[in-house]
Order: C-alpha cells, then sequence, then structure tokens
C-alpha cells in the first residue's frame, strides 16, 4: 500500500489523479456539497494523516522540516473552506430553483445588529484565541533554527517558504525567467483584472454555484490544482536534488533519476529531419516559434470564429468557434483578449508538465543565447 | 433566550466567552513563561550544587580529622587567658580608647581646616601672579594674603602629623596589651583556616531563601545564580564562514568542575578533566581553560547549550550511542560540519596548533598513530604538509636482483602476509573486491609483469664480502645484545630482548628463504653499498661478526613459502588488460589492438609490468628505474582529511558503518577494499588502496593521527609559536626521527623502545638523553656522531655509524642544544685552581674511590661508569657540576652515587676522612671535582703509569710462567 502511494503521488500520475478529481467534483457537485459528504471529507483527511504519521519514515520527514506544519493546517482547511462554500451555494442554488431566495436573502438574515459588541468583541475573541494558537505551536514546535550560513554547504533540498513551493514547482518545467517571473506577474495582473473582466452581475451578497459556474470552476483549478496541489508537492514530495520522493520513501540524496529532456528544434532536426540543427537560431526554432504563436494567436481565434466547415463529429470538433457567441459577445475583444490571454497562460502550465511527461520535453523554444526559452 | 433589539448575542454569554479565553490567555502566557524557564541544563547545575555541597562535607569530615583536638583546646585554652588578662586591664583599654576617638574627631577636624587653608592658598596665589604679570597694584595684597595661607596651612600639616604619631602611639599600646591574644589566634587560623574555607565555600552551596528568589522565574533576569558560564577565548576563533569571531564556549555550565580537582570520581559531567593539572583546563596546566577553552581540541559547537545534543556531543561507539540515546535522547547533530570528536580521538586537535611537530609531548596516542603512518609508509602514497623530509618507506628496488629472486619477488608481491605475518609491505591482491576468479586471473598476470619489469629494470650490485659459515648461536646473542632489536623484531629471540615492540625495520623472521648469502653480510657490513640513502646503520661489524649474524638469519627458513611457485603469465589475459584497460583508453579498440601486435612479447609484458606499477603505486613506496622520482604519489592528499565533509566520503554500501569521518576512516583501515563490496565495477575502477592487516589498536591510533589533518582555522596568536631555537629543533627531531634515534634512547622522556630488553638493569642499556644539549660539547658531539669511539666500553649494545646527509648532524645537535635552552657554542673550559683546591680534590677523588668504577684508563677493572678521560672535551663544565650536585634528577637510574645529596651536604657526610676540606662548602668542593674532572683529560701520566705499571706486570707474569714451564721440562 505504502509502495502503491510512493509510486502514484508522483505529479506525473497524481497530477491526472488531481484533475480528474477536480472534474467529479464539480459533476457532483450536489453530492459533494451534503454534510454526509463534508463529514466524511473531514475524517478522511484527519484518518490519513494519522496514518501517515504511523509510518516512521513519513514521520521522520515531517519533523526534518516544520514547514510540514502548515502544510496539515492548510489541506484541513482547504477541504473544510472549499466544501463550505460549494455546500452553501448548492443550497441557495436549490432554494432559487424552488423559487425562494437565497438563505442570505431571509427576513432574518437581513436585520442588521450592532458592531459593538456583536462585531468587535468577537473580533477580540478571535485575536486572543489566534494569539493562543500561535503562542502553542511555537512552544511546541521550536523555531528551526540552524547553524550560521555556510556558503560552502548550502542545504539540499533548498526550498523556498512554504507558500511559494508551487511556484518553485513550476521551474521544474519552465525557465526560472517565466516560472519565477512571468508567471507569478500574470497571477497578480490576473487577479487585479478580474473585477473588470467578470461581467456577471449574479452572486452578490450569497453564496452561488450554479450562476457564477465559469468563474467558480476557472479559479478553483487554478487554486487547488495549479496552486495549492503544487504546494503540497513541492513541501511533501520534494527532497534532495528536488527530486520526487513518495511520503514514505527516504530521502537518500545519492538517489539518481535519468532525465534525457529533449528541446522541440532537436525532435524536428535530429530526430525527425536527419540533418543537425541550422546555425540561424530562428530557423533552428522555427518550430517551437510556429507553435507558440499558434496557440497564442490561432487558438483564440479558432475558440470564437467558425474556421472550417467540416461536417459530422469531426466537424462537431475541429470546425471552431465554441465560445463565439457566448462569450465574444459578451465580453466584447478587449475583455475577451485579456481573459483568453490569462486562461491560456495558465493551461501552458499544466500542458508543459504533459509535454514534459509524455515526450521529454525540455523546451519549445530553446535560445539560450537571447536567454529566451519557453 | 430572548433577543435584545440590535443584538445578535447575548452579552452575559460574550462576558462569559471572554473569561475563559482571557483564562486561556493567562495560561498560555504562563506556560510559555514556563518553558522559556525550564532548561535542561539548571537542573545539571542544581545537582552540581547538591556533589559539591556533599563534597566539601566530606572534605570538612578529613580537615577535622587532622586537626589534633589537643592542641585546638590548648591554643582555645590561650586564647581564652589571653582574653582574661586583657579583662584585668579593661579599664586601661577604655581610657586609650576613649583618647583614640578624640584623636580621631581632630584628625578629622584638621583635615578639613587644611583643605580650606591649602585651597586659599592656591587661590591667592594664582590672583598674586596674575596681577604681578600684568603691573596691578592690587599684586602685593594678594602676596601678603598668600604667605599668611600657606603659613596657616602650614601649621595645620604639622598639628595633623602631630595628633597621628599620637595616634599610632596608642594603638600600638593597645595592640601590645592585646598581643598574645592575636598571636594565639593566628596560631588556631593556622590550625582550623582550611576547614573554615571550605566551610565558608560549603555556606556557597546552600539552597537558602535568597537563592530561591535570585533564581526563580521573572526575578532571574537581575542575579541569578543558576545561569550559563562562558568562556569567551581572544586568541582562537570559530570560523563563522565570512567572519573569525571569538570563541565562546559555553560548556563549564554542565561540567562544573571540569577544572577543579576532587571530583574525578564523579560521574559526566560533574566530573574533573583527566591529567588537570598536567595536560589540560587545570590553571596550571599547559592548556589552561581560560586561555584555550574546550572545543578548540574537543570540537563540536561550544556555545550551544540548549540541549545534550546541541553541542554536537559525539558517542566513543554504539553503547554509548544506545546509552546516549535512551538517557539524554541524542541525535546525530545535524549541518554541522566539525561535530565533537569522539573522546578517543580527541587528541587528533593537538595537531591543530603544534603544526610541524613530529612528535608532541603529552599527545601519546597521536604519537603512536603517526608513528604507524610512518612504519606502514602510509606517507609513501598520501602527501601530507609536514612528511615531506620522509623518504620513500620501502626499499629501493634498483638493485634488488642482488638481493631476492624473481620467483620470490611474485610470491611476495602476491601476498607478503604469507611470508611473513608482520610484513609492512601490505596486500594487494586476494582481497575483498578482486577475488572473484575472472578478477585473479587478471591480478596473476599483473603480478607476473610487475615482477618481471622490476627484474628487468634491476641493476647488478656485486656484494663486496663473501658469506662463510659461522656461528648461529653467537649471531643471535650479537643481534640481540648489539642494538638490532630497537629496530627488527625476530620470532624466536630471548627473553627479554622480545619484548621490545619496535617496527621501524622489517621483520626479520624467514630471512633465510628470501635474501641472497652474499648480499645480507655485504649489507650488514655496509648497508650504504647497496643502498645509498638507507637509514640502516653500521654497527661496525666485523667479518666474522657479520657472518654470525648472516648465519643466524639465514637459519630463519619458511619453507613453505619456499616451496610456492607462481602461476606463470598468460598471455591471452595480459594481451586483453593492455588492450581493454590501457590502450583503448583513449583510442578505439581496433587501433589499441594494432598497437599491440606491433609489439613484441617480452615487450608486451614489461609494459604491462610499468602500467601496473604505476596503476598499483609500487613506485610511490619504492624506487624503481624508469619512474622518475618526483612522480606524484598514488594516494589522495591527507591534508584536511580532518575536515572533509562527511557526504565526499564514499560509504559504498556498508549501510552499518555511521556515516561519520572517524567511523569511515575506521572502517577504510580496518578494510580499505570494503567500499566496492556490492558495487558493480569494472576491472580497472576496483578500489586500489592495499591491505595492512592492522589491529584494533593499530586502527584507533592512526585514526587519530589521521583525523589530525584537520583544516580548521586558528589564528597565529592561538597557535603554538616556535622561537628561532625551537623550529631549528624541530627540524632536528625529524632526523632523529628518521634515524630512529628514540628506538634506543629515551631522549627526554620519548621514545627509549629498546629499554623493554633492559628494564632490569636500565644502566646496561644505551643511556637515557636527558638535556644531552648541556650535557656534551656542541665541537665533541660533532665529531662522535661522525666517528663513533664508544664512551662506555662496558655496554654492549653499540651506537651506530650513520650515512648522514649533509647537515644533519648540525640539525641533531642543535635540537639538543635548542631543547636545552644551550648555545652552540662554548669556549674551551680552562683549569685555574685556587689555593688548596686541587689538593682537596684529589682527596676527594680518592676518598669517593671515582675509579672504582670510571676505570678506563685507570686501572685494568671492568669499567661500570663512562671513560672520564674524555670528559674534558665532551662534557660542559656546567653539566658536570649539575651532575654531580644530583645525578639521580638527571638519569633516574643512574648508580653514581648522590655525593652532596643534591648540594646540601659537604663531602664528610660521605666520608668522614673528607672533613674540612675547603671549609665544608658543597658548593666549593663540587667546583674543585668538576675542575679536577676536566683536567684529567690533560694529563695522561696517569695512564702511563698504569700502563708501565700493567706491562711490568705483565713481563713478570710471562716470565714467571717461561720459568715454571722450563721448570716443568726440567
Amino acid at each position: 500500500m505504502k509502495e502503491f502511494f510512493n509510486i502514484y503521488t508522483d505529479p506525473v500520475y497524481s497530477f491526472t489523479f488531481v484533475c480528474i478529481a477536480f472534474f467529479f467534483m464539480i459533476k457532483y457537485v450536489d453530492l459533494v456539497a451534503t454534510k454526509k459528504f463534508g463529514i466524511g471529507l473531514m475524517i478522511g483527511t484527519v484518518v490519513m494523516f494519522v496514518l501517515c504519521f504511523m509510518d516512521p519514515v513519513f514521520s521522520a520527514n515531517f519533523y526534518m522540516t516544520n514547514d510540514n506544519v502548515p502544510i496539515i493546517f492548510l489541506v484541513l482547511l482547504l477541504a473544510w473552506t472549499t466544501w463550505f462554500a460549494l455546500y452553501k451555494g448548492v443550497n441557495n442554488d436549490r432554494r432559487m430553483a424552488q423559487g425562494l431566495p437565497p438563505i442570505e436573502a431571509t427576513p432574518e438574515n437581513r436585520e442588521k445588529v450592532w458592531a459593538w459588541p456583536n462585531l468587535v468583541y468577537t473580533e477580540l475573541f478571535a485575536i486572543i484565541l489566534g494569539t493562543v494558537f500561535l503562542i502553542g505551536w511555537a512552544v511546541f514546535f521550536k523555531a528551526p533554527l540552524e547553524e550560521p550560513a555556510n556558503p560552502t554547504w548550502a542545504p539540499n533540498p533548498a526550498k523556498a517558504p512554504w507558500y511559494f513551493l508551487g511556484l518553485q514547482e513550476m521551474l521544474v518545467y519552465f525557465d526560472p525567467w517565466l516560472a519565477g517571473v512571468l508567471l507569478p506577474g500574470l497571477i497578480v495582473v490576473g487577479l487585479i483584472a478580474i473585477p473588470y473582466i467578470d461581467v456577471n452581475p449574479k452572486g452578490n451578497g450569497y453564496y452561488t454555484f450554479r450562476e457564477r459556474k465559469f468563474a467558480i470552476i476557472v479559479y478553483l483549478f487554478c487554486w487547488l490544482v495549479l496552486w495549492n496541489f503544487l504546494i503540497i508537492i513541492g513541501t511533501v514530495f520534494r527532497g534532495p536534488n528536488w527530486s520526487f520522493y513518495g511520503p514514505f520513501e527516504v530521502w537518500d540524496t545519492h538517489k539518481v533519476i535519468a532525465a534525457n529532456n529533449v528541446n522541440i528544434s532537436e525532435m524536428l532536426w535530429i530526430n525527425t529531419l536527419g540533418v543537425k540543427l541550422p546555425s540561424n537560431i530562428l530557423v533552428r526554432e522555427i518550430a517551437g516559434i510556429l507553435m507558440t504563436l499558434a496557440y497564442l494567436v490561432l487558438f483564440p481565434l479558432f475558440l470564437t470564429k467558425k474556421l472550417f466547415n467540416f461536417k459530422g463529429t469531426f466537424g462537431a470538433i475541429f470546425n471552431g468557434g465554441f465560445l463565439g457567441k457566448r462569450y465574444l459577445q459578451r465580453l466584447g475583444w478587449a475583455r475577451y483578449s485579456i481573459l483568453i490571454f490569462l486562461v491560456l497562460m495558465t493551461l501552458t502550465l499544466p500542458i508543459k508538465m504533459y509535454l514534459r511527461w509524455l515526450i521529454n520535453l525540455k523546451y519549445i523554444v530553446f535560445m539560450p543565447e537571447f536567454e529566451f526559452n519557453i | 433566550m430572548k433577543r435584545e433589539p440590535g443584538m445578535h448575542y447575548n452579552t452575559k454569554t460574550l462576558n462569559k466567552v471572554f473569561a475563559f479565553v482571557a483564562v486561556l490567555f493567562l495560561i498560555a502566557t504562563l506556560w510559555m513563561f514556563l518553558d522559556d524557564y525550564i532548561r535542561p541544563w539548571k537542573a545539571i547545575q542544581v545537582k552540581a550544587l547538591e556533589i559539591e555541597q556533599k563534597v566539601l562535607a566530606e572534605r570538612i569530615a578529613e580537615e577535622n580529622k587532622n586537626i589534633n583536638q589537643e592542641d585546638l583546646a590548648a591554643i582555645k585554652a590561650k586564647i581564652d587567658s589571653a582574653e582574661k588578662e586583657i579583662e584585668g586591664r579593661k579599664k586601661e583599654i577604655q581610657s586609650i580608647e576613649k583618647e583614640l576617638s578624640l584623636l580621631d574627631k581632630k584628625i578629622y577636624a584638621q583635615n578639613m581646616t587644611n583643605g580650606i587653608h591649602g585651597s586659599k592658598s592656591g587661590e591667592y596665589q594664582f590672583q598674586y601672579e596674575h596681577y604681578h604679570m600684568h603691573h596691578d597694584k592690587r599684586a602685593d595684597k594678594y602676596k601678603a594674603l598668600m604667605i599668611e595661607a600657606k603659613k596657616r596651612f602650614a601649621e595645620g600639616k604639622d598639628d595633623l602629623k602631630t595628633y597621628q604619631l599620637e595616634q599610632s602611639q596608642l594603638n600600638k599600646k593597645l595592640k601590645k596589651i592585646t598581643s598574645k591574644k592575636s598571636e594565639f589566634e593566628k596560631e588556631l587560623s593556622k590550625l582550623t583556616g582550611a576547614k573554615d574555607r571550605l566551610i565558608f565555600a560549603k555556606s556557597k552551596t546552600e539552597k537558602t531563601p535568597i537563592w530561591f528568589l535570585r533564581n526563580s522565574p521573572f526575578i532571574d533576569y537581575l542575579d541569578p545564580t543558576l545561569k550559563i558560564e562562558q568562556i569567551v577565548l581572544d586568541n582562537i576563533t570559530d570560523d563563522r564562514y565570512f567572519v573569525q569571531t571569538k570563541k565562546v564556549d559555553r560548556c563549564i555550565t554542565c561540567h562544573k568542575f571540569i577544572d577543579k580537582e576532587g571530583y574525578e570520581d564523579q560521574e559526566n559531567p560533574y566530573k574533573t578533566h583527566p591529567r588537570v593539572n598536567e595536560l589540560a583546563v587545570g590553571r596550571n596546566s599547559a592548556h589552561p581553560m581560560k586561555k584555550f577553552g574546550c572545543t578548540g581540541c574537543h570540537g563540536g559547537e561550544g556555545h550551544r547549550v540548549f540541549d545534550f545534543s546541541a553541542p554536537a556531543h559525539m558517542p566513543q561507539n554504539a553503547e554509548q550511542e544506545k546509552e546516549w540515546k535512551k538517557k539524554y535522547h541524542w541525535h546525530e547533530p545535524h549541518k554541522i560540519p566539525e561535530p565533537m570528536l569522539p573522546l578517543q580521538y580527541t587528541e587528533a586537535s593537538c595537531v591543530k596548533c603544534h603544526s610541524g611537530e613530529e612528535r608532541i609531548g603529552l599527545s601519546q596516542k597521536l604519537n603512536k598513530g603517526r608513528k604507524l603512518l610512518e612504519n606502514y609508509g602510509c606517507y609513501g602514497c598520501h602527501k601530507a604538509d609536514g612528511w615531506e623530509h620522509l623518504k620513500k618507506p620501502g626499499p629501493s628496488l634498483t638493485k634488488i636482483n642482488s638481493k631476492v629472486s624473481l620467483e620470490f619477488m611474485k610470491n611476495w608481491i602476491w601476498s607478503p602476509h604469507t611470508f611473513n605475518p608482520n610484513s609492512r609491505m601490505p596486500a594487494f591482491f586476494g582481497q575483498s573486491n578482486n577475488s572473484k576468479p575472472e578478477f585473479m586471473i587478471k591480478n596473476i598476470a599483473e603480478v607476473n609483469a610487475m615482477a618481471e619489469y622490476i627484474h628487468e629494470k634491476s641493476k647488478t650490485s656485486n656484494a663486496f664480502a663473501k658469506y662463510e659459515q659461522g656461528n648461529a648461536e653467537k649471531g643471535k646473542e650479537l643481534i640481540q645484545t648489539v642494538g638490532c632489536i630497537a629496530c627488527h623484531q625476530i620470532e624466536g629471540i630471548d627473553e627479554p630482548y622480545n619484548k621490545v615492540n619496535s617496527l621501524k625495520g622489517p621483520y626479520l623472521t624467514g630471512t633465510g628463504s628470501k635474501v641472497d648469502a652474499n648480499w645480507l653480510v655485504s649489507w650488514l657490513i655496509k648497508p650504504s653499498h647497496y643502498q645509498k640513502d638507507t637509514v640502516m646503520p653500521s654497527f661496525r661489524l666485523s667479518k666474522s661478526e657479520a657472518n654470525d649474524i648472516a648465519t643466524y638469519l639465514l637459519g630463519l627458513k619458511n619453507p613453505k613459502f619456499e616451496g610456492l611457485k607462481f602461476e606463470p603469465l598468460n598471455k591471452t589475459v595480459r594481451d586483453e588488460i593492455l588492450v581493454g584497460d590501457y590502450f583503448s583508453q583513449f583510442d578505439p579498440e581496433k587501433s589499441a589492438r594494432a598497437k599491440l601486435n606491433s609489439m613484441s612479447d617480452r615487450e608486451r609484458t614489461l609494459e604491462l609490468g610499468r602500467l601496473s606499477i604505476g596503476k598499483y603505486g609500487c613506485y610511490s613506496c619504492h624506487t624503481i628505474e624508469g619512474f622518475a622520482e618526483d612522480r606524484p604519489p598514488i594516494g589522495p592528499e591527507w591534508n584536511g582529511i580532518g575536515s572533509k565533509f562527511v557526504h565526499q566520503f564514499g560509504f559504498g554500501q556498508q549501510h552499518h558503518i555511521p556515516h561519520r569521518r572517524d567511523a569511515w576512516m575506521y572502517a577504510h583501515l580496518e578494510n580499505p577494499r570494503r567500499w566496492d563490496i556490492g558495487v558493480p565495477k569494472p576491472f580497472k575502477d576496483l578500489n586500489r588502496m592495499p591491505n595492512f592487516y592492522l589491529n584494533k589498536e593499530e586502527i584507533d591510533a592512526m585514526t587519530t593521527a589521521l583525523l589530525g589533518f584537520n583544516a580548521q582555522f586558528i589564528p597565529m596568536a592561538g597557535k603554538k609559536n616556535h622561537d628561532a631555537a625551537g623550529k631549528l629543533a624541530l627540524e632536528g627531531m625529524k632526523v632523529a626521527n628518521k634515524y630512529n634515534c628514540y628506538g634506543c634512547h629515551k631522549i627526554d622522556g620519548m621514545g627509549g623502545d629498546i629499554g623493554a630488553a633492559y628494564s632490569d638493569d636500565l644502566n646496561a642499556g644505551p643511556p637515557w638523553l636527558v638535556d644531552q644539549g648541556h650535557r656534551v660539547n656542541p665541537d665533541w658531539f660533532q665529531n662522535f656522531l661522525q666517528n663513533i669511539s664508544p664512551i662506555r666500553p662496558y655496554l654492549q649494545v653499540r651506537m651506530p655509524s650513520f650515512d648522514y646527509l649533509p647537515g644533519e648532524v648540525d640539525k641533531l645537535i642543535t635540537y639538543f642544544n635548542a631543547s636545552s635552552g644551550v648555545s652552540n657554542y662554548i669556549n674551551k673550559p680552562k683549569v685555574v685552581w685556587e689555593a688548596g683546591e686541587k689538593e682537596a680534590a684529589r682527596k676527594m677523588w680518592d676518598g669517593f674511590a671515582c675509579v672504582s668504577c670510571h676505570s678506563i684508563g685507570f686501572n685494568n677493572e671492568e669499567a661500570q661508569g663512562p671513560n672520564l678521560h674524555k670528559a674534558a672535551s665532551r662534557l660542559r663544565p656546567t653539566w658536570i657540576k649539575k651532575w654531580l650536585k644530583n645525578p639521580l634528577a638527571i638519569q633516574l637510574y643512574t648508580p653514581m652515587p648522590d655525593f652532596w645529596e643534591g648540594g646540601t651536604k659537604a663531602a664528610k657526610e660521605y666520608d668522614e676522612s673528607l672533613a674540612g676540606l675547603l671549609g665544608d662548602d658543597p658548593e666549593r668542593q663540587m667546583n674543585a671535582m668538576v675542575k679536577y674532572v676536566l683536567s684529567l683529560g690533560n694529563v695522561k701520566t696517569e695512564m702511563k703509569k698504569i700502563e708501565s705499571a700493567a706491562q711490568a706486570q705483565k713481563a713478570n707474569t710471562e716470565t714467571a710462567k717461561k720459568e715454571d714451564k722450563t721448570e716443568d721440562k726440567k
């Protein structure tokens, strides 16, 4: 069983599992948003941790890095908040389907009360309890003070703070410029842009799922799968040399993993055409450049415009124009372009991950001469 | 429950919740303080207090026993009676005291008045000078004032002196009355002072309420008694990577009594440091704690005290590790580049400061380890700073053909220990990583080729002497007594000569099956004929003596080994190695084959031999034709190995070996090939470090020495710095070590291995060299070392004649002179007699019966002391006096009597007939004796007299014999 987890928690497999799980969560959201499921989820998560801690290797790894403590909280809280939001939203959806107002809009919930003491007093409780919790945490898990820094003896693995480990995990697949600068920048820009892109007036002041399906799905996918899951991987499953280590696997520094990654240009010129790499950079990287352009320019067009007129299923897939009517019309060109750009940039992560796993792809465009590698 | 308008919660409930969380918060805060307050070292300090109390109580009890109760009672009675006497003069005392208190008041008041007059006179003087300078009229007024003030100031001072005189007189009076009592009180304190001090010390260990207050939480920041104690070192630093900071050692926080005697029997951490007053920590030791701290020697993180594991304590062995884990929850230190050295290896740290010293006086284990590294020739393959001067450890093979046969060579290379279990030539073959049949075949081919190569390249050396059958018994006797055993061990020699455990030279058992007879005789007579740079000396053996020894040695055979026939060279395997492992290294196999085909059969063998010698590094230890002298040795350098990162050591599949530096070294010396076990490696990549078959003690000592090759930085001021003479002495020490002077002579407490054979009568063995620089005249020494002529002909053991390299003799002499702190040059002593001195000396010479032992040159009796006719040229006069004064203080075992009992008693105490000589002044008597001894060498008449007397006697006896014979014939 442990061996099973040691193998299948590797993101090569587990990322797909998590994506599938996410798909089922959305598909069977009515089932997920029940109290029974919620209780089961919490119990299941706690039991999972208890079982894991019974393993000496897992608990040894845990004690070695104090970062793992917030990860445990994170997982529990994530499970709880996600379930809670869905539960509330689905509940309201059900009410609205029956013609009732959302819970938040019922007369008793619209009644106004004094901020003091109702709000301020309880906030004080929260502050005190939070402090008590932090004291307890600090006493139980002493600050992991180490030796004075030794430049000739860097820690292995060298890990960022736990909340940045998702970004660090992206470094496995991307050039540092992308993973460290461009994509995090886009996350910030994207978050800022959300209110301007979002033209859906529904869902103000109450929980709902159905009325904001697209927004919730996109956001939750990014938040749960692309951000938090990668943090968990970066924290728990990455050991020395940033190699993958299963939860019950000893962190042996000498673990060797064969990684022979190739670039698109090498695939094209050497493997396919059987000639040496052209000396002209643009010619050499032509395939990657064209693919990138197609992804960023042609693909959005394909989504909005009906480009072909094939018949049957084939036509349904390749004719294009899926989003045309619904989104382009509702958002307008400017908003649509920004949205689709952000979504496409987000999708580069899973795409690059799968390309790495499936065909050992290193870079789509590889121009170290200009430090331009994507 | 009814809700108030505008309220979601009930206020009372909120208040209750608030009360609850507030209490929770209080508890959490207290808990935090408590957690901060409770530290493991505090418990230790409290226990230390109890132990100290107990020890002090014991000492007080002991001190009580030492105090004679009768004496105590007598003194107390005396004090009582003195007090009564004082009581009788109470009135007198009271009146004096009254006067004294009055005087006190007067003196105080006078001091105040004087102050006023003094300052006023200063002020007026300034005013006067000021106005006078500016030609102001007011100058006159201030002049008068100044003179008046000065006058009054002088008067006041005089009054003060009068009062002080009165005061001292009264005090004297008072003291006289109480003098008896204070005298007795002094006596009392002499008797009980030690005890009183102990009682005072013990009172400091009581846990009084004040003690609790000072150490209670919150308040303990003021002036706690339980606190972290630390030593900050000025000259030794901690390396914090970008900066060297003063070393801070807080070990004494728990090791409370480490520098105090009397806690030797306590358990750790309450123990006293071993050799506390000699080696380290003690105030008068070589390394006082305040100057050297703890972690400078022991390693570890001295500033960390928060729990047992924090300072990186390291267990000595698996058992201790288990015990510590149970007792202290010990865990392996994380990310500490140099944790504490396990206790048994602590001496490794000596080298950090004592670099360049070949032997370090107080480091017994380190010295042993370094000697072993030297004797096993480890430095041949592994370079190290400070070891460059040593010659190649193995014998030169450039003329080997005249010594051993080709067949012997092959068998020997294959397995030296089969021939000689004590061989220092290590085993390269038949090891745990190359014993597979496919490897063995290749190894056999290599050994064949190497032997062929060495044989081919060997020059012939003509043995200049011819072996003749001698007397083996006599040979054995010579080996035992002449001094061979100081370097060589031989199975079968007699007690006590087999007790000497020296490894400088090879183990000689089996020599008969090894060497050529003529070679052996020549070698014994003149070793340098065969090998120019050998350290084997000549013992000035006569031809017959050499033949006797050779006969004995040749009789020591190893028939089993002699019968061995080495497997012949497999040519296919040879070619396969040449092509696969060497020729195709940089060329494709086809070209490699072509290269092979262009070579003749013999060429191929020799080429494999040459390459294999390079591969196994034979040239690192032996001089071999075709290998340049400066070719770098085969092994990795030792420098810094004691600080090498643990993860840079390859542990292979040896998972049971802890990942620690010392454990790796230990395991490596135990079986150097173990790292290959279970690792799939091709033949050419197999580990080549040979096996020396060391025993546990040897490995332990060698590990200590290896850990000494440490890269830690110690500032110059913190190191042992030698002055110019000291540095020269270290150079000389290297020479002394090279020629194994230490094998025979115990030099200032070091060495003297051969002494084991003379434990019954050390005087029959080679003399200890104590303060040798002071003893001998450098000019004489210079000559003696190069032209040995015996000083003590009565000794059977001989001072050998070495072939010193240029400059080595000077270094040796400088070594002795520098260690004694004497100059290299002395003036020729001149004897100037004072009146009556010569006669007195002559009388003492006879009275002490000097010639009864120092008979050489005086009569024909067997001598028991050195030849005194050489004293004038050999000894320094100051040393002769030192020797006469107290011979036993210099030479523990000397039979020389202590005539003046350490210079305290005159000669008459030894022999009454010598009374009245030179005023019975031991100093003058010794001076006279020194002069007498110095003048002996100049006076040949004594000798001549004796010689002529002896000749006359001889002639007499001969004529008598002749007469007898003629009478017989008749």
